[in-house]
């Protein structure tokens, strides 16, 4: 029985974080956050992601890529949403694993590599369908290439007309799309859309269990130290409390993404349920967690200048992406309850 | 990532498998049947077949050969857990010996207390009480007052206990007394093996809310017992108790979840028959719970993980513990809802309701015994998350 991250996972899990407190840390996330006529696609980050084999994860190895397994994204993207780093690495992650299923070798050849090296921007959206209207896709104003649905299968689309949408979650741009015909990725069955679905919500999953933990984790320092009554007022057992039952929920969602993400790997029976259960309670927590980040912060977690905000706000996008937790426990229940 | 048991241990899930197949009567398997059976028959029914259990071999999996054990590795002990609950097995009556006692006089008992201890327990010879709690001490441990007063070569021990699961059939019990005159708090304690068959001591059964009596209260009036019979060094009874309350993760989260989820099903199959199963409301509260015993699965292989790791886990134990009894609680309070204005009635359309309020009451302990939820998430916030305290 081996249910942990091995020694080399737990060194990429540290490379993403260190690269992120070195060199891109709040105050650079703040910049992008801010300027809201940017693309918030920041170049020095993009380029780490290239040059670090962020973006070349599950890109397989004839492809330039590493060919590593969901397990090793998840820990990628739960560094970046501890890190709320903004850019387009699930996007063009998600796109690049659309082509890897479904795409033909030419179109493989043609994208892979370069997504791999940060040299192209991938989208990836099952919303809408193609030729037509692609509802608030993520950076789909600077993808090079959008993998969409069209009809029952999914299509390979350049060159859409975007036009922004306002969110107020700045750590990520959205973009509603018009798109024309695009070329068919012709491995495109039911079963790997559902399999695309399943990623996508493992990799959101894994970005709000990352949220979560350090959102726990910046409230524990700040209660430490902060004074009222004479006393630290993380020493009141009513916040305590709080926290400890946040730390137990953030750690289930924690087992619960890397199982997932293993289940989905290696196409076990309860992939499915793992899934949800991931996406649920991932969902859940990083709303509590951020929630109470701003709570036991006091009046300085509601202002402009506090960082808390980021992290809930992106937390707040991601509980509702691909599913819900409502939506996931009606699955679950789907799969689990007598008809 | 490896989820899976080596070959060695599938082997060994096998061979229980096999011996269970063949020694747990069908009857006894039915819903129902230890709960309407008279609790002194069913005491002893499930005293015996586990020192059968024992003399086949299946006792103390993970125990050293010289101790009576079988030498197994913690992935057996696993497969152990989760099959006794597969199987239907009769729940063990010797629980605190086994899981608190035994541990703890492997580390740091005489010899002698090793030889006359570990062999009778693994053969239920010798059913053990854990006399911890008193009517002033519960949460707060170090402020009990029973008392043992040297005489010659006995402790000679007064003072009341309480809470005591096993308290009428217990044999001996392991218990923390003040046996330095004025000590305060921690100190002055010693941990003493207390023979409850002698004329000093009195146990009787309380009677609690599910109707049953499976714990009571123990008085000892001058009751003795000899200096040889403590556990630990004498005084140092409170690092005895701190050594002991630590075996308590070897709980299984594996069989729990097997547990658990045997009777989520027994759940979402009474919401059928009720026909509330397409209720949306009641699906999603199952379903949220579903989702927090999937997560205990999970945690179950981290811990199992981290124990074949060699790691200690220290006071992470207490959010095991907090995931288990509060999913278990949420779990029966589905049941309730999904009964609606009927949550009390025994019996429904001819479906006898009574084991499952059996259960439902027995959830309301355990956020109490082994630490309180309060005490847990104390322990939790201030030394895994280190806040102040
Ligand atoms: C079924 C069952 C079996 C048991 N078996 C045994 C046994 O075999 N041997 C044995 O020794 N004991 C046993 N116990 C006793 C059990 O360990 C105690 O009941 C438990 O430790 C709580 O103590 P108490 O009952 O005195 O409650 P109290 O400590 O009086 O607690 C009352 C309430 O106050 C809360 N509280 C207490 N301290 C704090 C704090 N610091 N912060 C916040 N809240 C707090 C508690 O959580 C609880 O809600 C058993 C109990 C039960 C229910």
């Amino acid at each position: 029985m081996f249910f942990a991250l091995t020694e080399d996972q737990r060194e990429f899990d540290g490379a993403v974080r260190g690269y992120l407190a070195d060199r891109f840390d709040l105050d650079a996330v703040r910049t992008v956050f801010e300027d809201t006529g940017g693309d918030g696609h920041p170049a020095s980050l993009w380029k780490a992601a290239g040059e670090q084999g962020w973006l070349a994860v599950l890109v397989p190895e004839e492809h330039d890529g590493l060919g590593l397994g969901l397990v090793e994204a998840q820990v990628i993207a739960r560094a970046l949403g501890a890190g709320v780093a903004p850019g387009p690495w699930r996007s063009t992650v998600l796109a690049g694993e659309a082509l890897r299923l479904a795409g033909s070798d030419e179109q493989k050849a043609a994208w892979l590599p370069r997504f791999a090296a940060g040299e192209a921007v991938g989208a990836f959206t099952l919303r809408g369908s193609a030729p037509g209207a692609l509802p608030a896709v993520e950076y789909g104003a600077v993808a090079d290439v959008v993998v969409a649905r069209s009809g029952d299968g999914l299509t390979l689309v350049q060159g859409a007309t975007a036009t922004p949408r306002g969110s107020h979650d700045g750590t990520t741009r959205l973009a509603d799309l018009d798109a024309a015909t695009g070329e068919p990725l012709p491995g495109a069955t039911a079963e790997v859309i559902d399999e695309l679905a399943a990623r996508a919500t493992v990799l959101v999953a894994a970005d709000l269990v990352g949220i979560a933990r350090e959102a726990i984790t910046r409230t524990v320092a700040y209660d430490r130290e902060r004074q009222q009554f004479g006393v630290p007022v993380g020493s009141f057992q009513a916040i305590k409390h709080a926290l400890a039952d946040l730390h137990v929920g953030v750690t289930m969602a924690e087992h619960a993404a890397l199982y997932a993400a293993h289940a989905v790997d290696e196409r076990l029976a309860d992939a499915p349920l793992a899934v949800s259960v991931a996406k649920a309670k991932a969902s859940d927590v990083a709303l509590q967690a951020t929630g109470a980040m701003i709570q036991y912060h006091g009046g300085i977690g509601y202002t402009w200048e506090h960082e808390a905000h980021f992290f809930y706000k992106r937390a707040k996008r991601l509980a509702g992406q691909w599913g819900d937790a409502d939506a996931h426990r009606v699955r679950i229940a789907d799969l689990t309850l007598p008809a | 990532m490896d989820l899976t048991y080596t070959a060695a241990e599938e082997e060994f899930r096998r061979e229980l498998r096999t011996w269970l197949r063949a020694n747990i009567p069908e009857e006894w398997t039915r819903p129902g049947f230890w709960e309407a059976l008279d609790p002194d028959e069913s005491f002893r029914l499930r005293r015996d077949w586990e020192r059968d259990k024992a003399e086949a071999g299946f006792a103390g999996i993970a125990w050293p050969t010289e101790y009576g054990g079988r030498g197994g590795t913690a992935g057996m002990k696993a497969i152990y857990d989760e099959e006794m609950v597969r199987a239907n097995a009769p729940r063990t009556v010797n629980a605190l010996g086994l899981t608190f006692l035994a541990p703890t006089v492997m580390a740091i008992g005489t010899d002698a207390q090793k030889k006359e201890i570990i062999g009778p327990l693994l053969r239920n010879e010798v059913i053990w009480c854990q006399g911890f709690s008193e009517p002033g001490a519960g949460s707060d441990l170090a402020a009990i007052s029973t008392r043992g007063v040297r005489d010659g070569d006995d402790f000679v021990v007064n003072g009341q206990k309480v809470w005591t699961t096993n308290a009428v059939h217990g044999d001996k019990i392991f218990t923390m007394v003040r046996t330095e005159p004025g000590s305060q708090r921690h100190r002055g304690i010693s941990m003493l093996l207390i023979d409850m068959h002698q004329p000093g001591v009195d146990a009787r059964p309380l009677k609690q809310m599910s109707g049953a009596s499976e714990f009571g209260e123990v008085f000892f009036d001058d009751a003795r017992v000899p200096a040889g019979e403590c556990l630990g060094e004498i005084g140092e009874g409170w690092r005895t108790a701190m050594l002991l309350l630590s075996f308590e993760r070897g709980a299984s989260g594996i069989a729990q979840y097997t547990e658990f989820r045997r009777q989520y099903d027994e759940i979402a199959a009474v919401a059928k028959r009720l026909g509330r199963h397409r209720d949306p409301v009641v699906r999603g509260e199952l379903a949220r719970v579903l989702t927090e015993l999937e997560c205990l699965r999970l945690h179950a292989m981290h811990v199992l993980t981290q124990v074949e790791q060699g790691r200690d886990l220290g006071f992470e134990a207490s959010m095991t513990k907090l995931q288990w009894s509060e999913t278990y609680q949420d779990l029966w309070e589905v049941f309730d809802d999904l009964l609606g204005e009927d949550a009390t009635l025994d019996s429904i359309d001819g479906l006898d309701l009574r084991p499952l309020h059996a259960q439902s009451m027995w959830s309301r302990s355990v956020t109490i015994w082994g630490g309180s939820s309060q005490v847990q998430r104390n322990v939790t916030a201030e030394r895994v998350l280190g806040l102040p305290r």
